[in-house]
């Protein structure tokens, strides 16, 4: 079943310039992306800096007005409603944040994060309430004794982990996780990604999964879509991505990808060179004119592409 | 001491009321403590005093005791109608004090909600709000302020309280936008919006506290300089009505040269008080300001 | 860049216009105007004094009286002073060179004790040099204008007679000589440096943490690493990258002493504008009044537009298109 279904998504940004600083031209962040979730997958957006992905997902809650297009979330279009008309729907849509740092509020006690969802959403008695942020804390693997203490107090992951408690209190069908362990610690980064796997079982949970390392991507998502300057260039299961690549673009990324055998790492920088040289030459048969991708296009079942 | 200081900064971000953090910071410098203790027994017994003292009887005139010098019965002497300085300069700090922390207060509303409303909306709604700043801010305050108050047709101390704060707040407003607008950037905020928080709580009840500290500095800084302006647009003759004395008007005597140059116990006492009072708030007010401000911290 | 200026010029137009519209509101509440004394006049009729207002153009809606009360203003009109008997432009004409020179002198003598302050306690902070400048600093910031110039006039103008206690020149000397050029200088310097003494602050505060800040910074290490003397490092860097900035806030400063001309010049009893602002207020010569308010007003807005444009030269980034 379809959970999430998003249909050519236009964030635009004028730029303005000139003496009377009229709008001259747009900077496209996200240029008609279309895309499905499917109840229950991990679908992964991956993309330079810059690419829009977590565009894509802000615009998703509206932190960020979109210009044109559809989001259709469980049979209902979102983009119609206004911030305030989103409310109910946050229920059920909830965001992990990149930075564990400025995610959570220095002023705030644990307890006080975690229930601001609560106290948003559902009446409880301080009794309740201080029941069930004991519980979750303790499903993300923190002392539920933590709750009366301060972000500061908290190591990166474990910040983390109060910012997906904190998502998880209101039971969401829709996860979007945006880069949830880039800015932490590689020994931390593992641990905090199966348990996000683990929390998906347990929660049925369906993520969408922003990120730009594509080691992490191909661990956690069954589908992966690759955006390159606001255009999806090619989508797929992530087997096809990773062994099949068909865009120049996507054959690029995998071959960045780090050799950790040394032994095979002089033929990598072969097929690397060989794949920017095959770049450079295929380049206008990809892009059109104006250096955009063109609309996706399927040659399987699963797998599409960005060709003329 | 390092050790020390390390310590403090943890009890300060423990403890959740701004209050305590502030006590922490002006306990850390000697003369900060000094001129607290200093403002708090000063203007404890400035106002005890205003209560007890019959204010009548300080205003009637004496044509029998004119511009006396200091003496046994009065302490400081009195001035051109034999009036006694010590019960002027009783009234007239309470009176300066009163009226500078309103206009203190109502200026820090106006910004506050100018400010917050500008810096977390932005676009169209933060363009209006700072139009309207940089032309109130453009205008020559000091003697817009005069011209209103001989136009206003009923000159009372509320009315100058507000036509003071509609040419102060916008220097507060300008201040606080730009800190919220950072405080906008922390992803704490995006998470709050869709955990379905209302604007209007986010603003107050997590941007408002991490901006505290900024506003407390500038409110206290704000205060010793708003005894400095309404003492100073008193003395021009524009500032408190007659009926109200103020630390100014003592001193506005002394634009008669005769009074400047003999008749010193007219108008020192009440300029002493004025530089006393703007200096220990000013203390306080660069501790805390020390205390924000990493680069300045001392120790 | 040049479109960063006009646009800045641009938005003075509805800056200017909006305090326009102010003041002739303001002038419009002031109590009397042009035929008050003629309605005095038990002589007049009401049907007369009537036919005078229509033919003075009082009794026109206010936008029409806008527009030539404006158009006057733009022709250098004001209108005439009720107590002088002569236009106003003519009254401040008198006086505006005064305080042209009060506050020329005052911004030399600002920048001529903040630049040195400034950088001897930027560059050597944390030595007694910067605990003087910053002990100075506190009392500079914590003492209010009137009250310093007024213990200044006492102890230099009455006490000891070096200075005098008032207007702008000695009535004794000639025009135009030598002893007419000093005597002004003489006349001006006590409340210029009352001014400066206490204005000089902020810049001084500016300076010092500019300089400390870029100090630190990485392109001052580097150049240190280089083995550049510390000397040409703050000549050639640092002091480059402090003082620039504040050659632009000269604007502001001229604001800021439009306020202050108020204040000063009453207690200096200094023949300026603001002086005749404060005592036509006390005459109720109200044309006067709205004249210098408009005056002042178009010199503050001129003030700003200078520093927002030498600071859009001197520093790219604010020139964000």
């Amino acid at each position: 079943m379809v959970l999430l279904k998003i249909d050519d998504l236009k964030v635009h940004y004028p730029i303005r310039g000139g003496v009377f600083k009229t709008i001259s031209d747009y900077i496209r962040a996200v240029d008609g992306v279309s895309f499905e979730l499917k109840e229950g997958e991990t679908y992964g957006l991956v993309g330079e800096s810059g690419s829009g992905k977590s565009t894509i997902g802000k615009a998703i809650l509206k932190l960020i007005n979109m210009t044109s297009g559809r989001i259709v979330f469980n049979g209902q279009d979102l983009s119609k409603f206004s911030f305030g008309q989103m409310k109910p729907f946050r229920q059920d849509i909830q965001m992990i944040f990149q930075d564990p740092y400025s995610s959570l509020n220095p002023r705030k006690r644990v307890a006080d994060i975690i229930a601001e969802p609560l106290r948003n959403y559902q009446c409880l008695t301080v009794g309740e309430e201080k029941k069930c942020v004991q519980n979750y804390l303790d499903k993300v693997g923190l002392n539920p004794d933590s709750m009366y203490k301060y972000p500061h107090e908290f190591s990166g992951g474990q910040r983390q982990r109060i910012g997906i408690a904190r998502a998880l209190t209101l039971k969401p069908k829709l996860i979007i996780a945006d880069e949830p362990v880039s800015a932490l610690d590689v020994s931390v980064q593992a641990q905090v990604l199966n348990f996000l796997q683990d929390l998906q079982k347990e929660f049925k949970l369906t993520y969408l999964f922003i990120g730009h390392d594509l080691g992490v991507i191909r661990h956690m998502c069954d589908k992966i879509g690759v955006m390159y300057r606001g255009r999806l260039v090619e989508e797929g299961i992530s087997e096809e991505i990773y062994e099949n690549p068909q865009h120049i673009y996507t054959k690029r990324l995998i071959a960045a990808i780090p050799e950790l055998n040394p032994e095979r790492r002089a033929q990598k920088t072969e097929l690397r060179k060989k794949i920017a040289k095959e770049y450079e030459q295929l380049y206008p048969e990809y892009f059109d004119e104006h250096g955009r991708a063109y609309d996706l296009k399927s040659i399987s079942n699963t797998h599409r592409v960005a060709m003329p | 001491m390092k050790a020390d200081a390390v310590k403090n900064v943890q009890l300060a971000d423990r403890s959740p009321s701004g209050i305590k953090i502030i006590w922490q910071e002006i306990k850390k410098d000697r003369l900060a403590l000094g001129s607290f203790y200093f403002l708090l027994i000063f203007l404890a017994s400035v106002y005890i005093a205003s209560f007890m003292i019959d204010q009548k009887a300080i205003a009637r005139v004496d044509i029998f005791s004119i511009y006396l010098m200091p003496s046994d019965a009065h302490l400081l002497g009195t001035d051109y109608a034999g009036r006694d300085i010590l019960g002027q300069l009783i009234f007239g700090t309470s009176n300066s004090f009163t009226i500078s922390l309103c206009i203190t207060i109502l200026t820090a509303l106006m910004g506050l909600c100018a400010g917050l409303i500008a810096g977390y909306f932005g676009g169209i709604v933060d363009n209006v709000i700072m139009r309207v700043i940089d032309f109130i801010m453009s205008l020559p305050s000091t003697m817009m302020i005069i011209v209103f108050v001989t136009v206003v047709p009923k000159f009372t101390v509320t009315n100058f309280i507000f036509i003071m704060s509609i040419f102060l707040w916008t220097g507060k407003a300008r201040l606080i936008r730009s800190k919220t607008l950072a405080e906008r950037e922390l992803e704490y905020v995006q998470a709050s919006q869709t955990l379905g928080t209302p604007h209007w709580k986010i603003i107050l009840y997590h941007i408002l506290p991490n901006i505290s500290s900024v506003i407390i500095v500038n409110f206290t800084l704000n205060l010793a300089g708003n005894i400095g302006l309404e003492t100073a647009l008193t003395f021009l003759g524009f500032g408190l009505p007659e009926s109200t004395p103020s630390l100014g008007t003592l001193i506005s005597y002394a634009r008669n040269p005769d009074v400047l140059e003999n008749k010193w116990w007219i108008w020192l006492p009440a300029a002493a008080i004025i530089l006393v009072l703007m200096l220990s708030i000013n203390f306080i007010g660069h501790a805390l300001k020390r205390s924000a401000d990493a680069r300045q911290r001392r120790g | 860049m040049w479109k960063f200026i006009l646009r800045r010029f641009l938005v003075m137009i509805p800056q200017l216009f909006l305090l326009s519209v102010i003041v002739f509101a303001l002038a419009k509440q002031m109590p009397g105007d042009a035929l008050t004394g003629v309605s005095m006049d038990p002589r007049i009729s009401p049907e007369r004094l009537y036919e005078l207002r229509e033919k003075a153009g009082l009794n026109d809606p206010w936008y029409e009286q806008y527009r030539r009360w404006i158009s006057g203003i733009a022709q250098g009109d004001f209108g005439k002073s009720y107590t002088h008997k002569i236009p106003v432009s003519e009254v401040i004409a008198e006086r505006i060179w005064n305080t042209v020179f009060l506050a020329l002198i005052t911004l030399i003598l600002t920048y001529l004790l903040a630049i040195p302050m400034g950088i001897a306690s930027g560059r050597f902070n944390d030595t007694w040099i910067d605990k003087v400048v910053t002990g100075y600093n506190y009392l500079g910031f914590a003492t209010p204008i009137f009250i310093f110039a007024l213990i200044m006039l006492f102890v230099f103008g009455f006490s000891l007679g070096w200075f005098p206690t008032g207007g702008s020149v000695d009535s004794k000397v000639d025009a135009g000589t030598f002893a007419y050029y000093l005597s002004k200088l003489h006349h001006v310097i006590l409340p210029a440096l009352s001014t400066a003494l206490i204005a000089t602050v902020g810049t001084v505060q500016y300076l010092r943490n500019e300089i400390i800040d870029n100090k630190y910074k990485d392109y001052a290490r580097t150049a240190r690493s280089k083995g550049i003397p510390e000397t040409q490092i703050y000549t050639r860097h640092i002091f480059r990258n402090s003082l620039l900035p504040i050659a632009a806030f000269l604007g502001y400063e001229i604001t800021g002493l439009v306020g202050g001309t108020v204040i000063i010049e009453t207690i200096f009893s200094y023949p300026g504008v603001g002086q005749l602002f404060v005592s036509s207020i006390g005459l109720r010569d109200f044309s006067v009044v709205t004249a210098i308010v408009m005056m002042l007003g178009f010199a503050t807005l001129l003030g700003t537009l200078l520093s927002d444009i030498i600071l859009s030269v001197v520093d790219p980034r604010i020139r964000i298109e």
